[in-house]
């Protein structure tokens, strides 16, 4: 059964992890890196899953790290986006490099 | 059979839905592949063995954080802007290089492992929910208390935000 292979598993994960950091990298608005971000996040969950399965058996302390892993993502993505929504109403943009107010 | 056929399904829909959120023009595009991608995410952990922990993925990614971000993509209204989505060369360059670089370094760190496979994993929620409640209890608590403090600055940063004439309105 291939879904008794962990290296698909982390395969998968180490994929996520490549494409957020692209998109972080490569994205101009701050919605389009805070999605990127969500990738990440969900590479992290999906490889502490796959450790948690193949390599640990007693307990499920990586199921547990996954739902920290889920919580915290929830509230970070509520915080960046009042932040956002607060910058576009003050500045009328979402871009980040229009955004120079902390550069000095 | 169905369920190996099912299984690379999951893992095509999750390439298809990375690829789709880092690489789309359009930023709903992109949100809409991320939908796909954490629903598909579920699944695979459901493979895992963990169908709580899928259940628990799509409630909370697809209910609360997606709802979130496609409520915010369409309120902050980025389209008749038309703000540009990617940056030069330079930093598409720059992006692909880093994550395939990153990617190809942890995967020869992780394929030098030897593979121990071990029994079949039923589903463990009694364990976990112990486990959450006794070893791991300050962490939980933590989080709770991350999330009440999020939701509160959520709502005073949407507060303070608004200009003098909105909060009189309010009151």
């Amino acid at each position: 059964m291939p879904w008794n292979d962990p290296r698909i598993f982390q395969l998968l994960s180490l994929f996520l992890l490549g494409c957020g950091l692209m998109g972080l990298i490569s994205r101009r608005t701050f919605l389009g890196m805070l999605i990127s971000f969500e990738l990440i996040l969900n590479g992290a969950g999906l490889n502490l899953m796959t450790v948690d399965r193949f390599f640990h058996q007693d307990l499920p302390r990586g199921e547990a790290f996954t739902l920290f892993i889920m919580g915290v993502a929830a509230s970070e993505t509520a915080v960046v986006l009042a932040i956002m929504i607060l910058l576009f109403r003050r500045y009328k943009t979402i871009e980040e490099e229009k955004l120079r107010g902390l550069k000095g | 059979m169905i369920g190996k056929a099912v299984f690379w399904i999951v893992v095509l829909l999750i390439i298809v839905g990375g690829l789709g959120a880092c690489l789309s023009n359009s930023l709903i595009y992109a949100v809409l592949f991320l939908l796909l991608l954490m629903g598909s995410v579920g699944g695979l952990y459901v493979y895992l063995g963990s169908p709580f922990l899928g259940m628990m993925q799509i409630l909370i990614y697809l209910g609360a954080v997606g709802i979130l971000l496609v409520f915010s993509v369409m309120l902050a209204g980025p389209f008749w802007f038309k703000p540009k989505e990617r940056g030069g060369f330079l930093k598409i360059g720059i992006g692909f290089v880093l994550g395939l670089g990153v990617i190809l370094v942890l995967w020869k760190g992780i394929s030098e492992y030897e593979i121990r496979i071990g029994p079949e994993r039923v589903s463990q929620v009694d364990k976990l929910g112990k486990l959450l409640l006794t070893e791991y209890a300050l962490p939980f608590e933590l989080v709770s208390l991350l999330i009440v403090i999020s939701i509160i600055g959520a709502i005073m940063l949407g507060i303070l935000g608004r200009k003098k004439e909105e909060k009189d309105a309010l009151e």
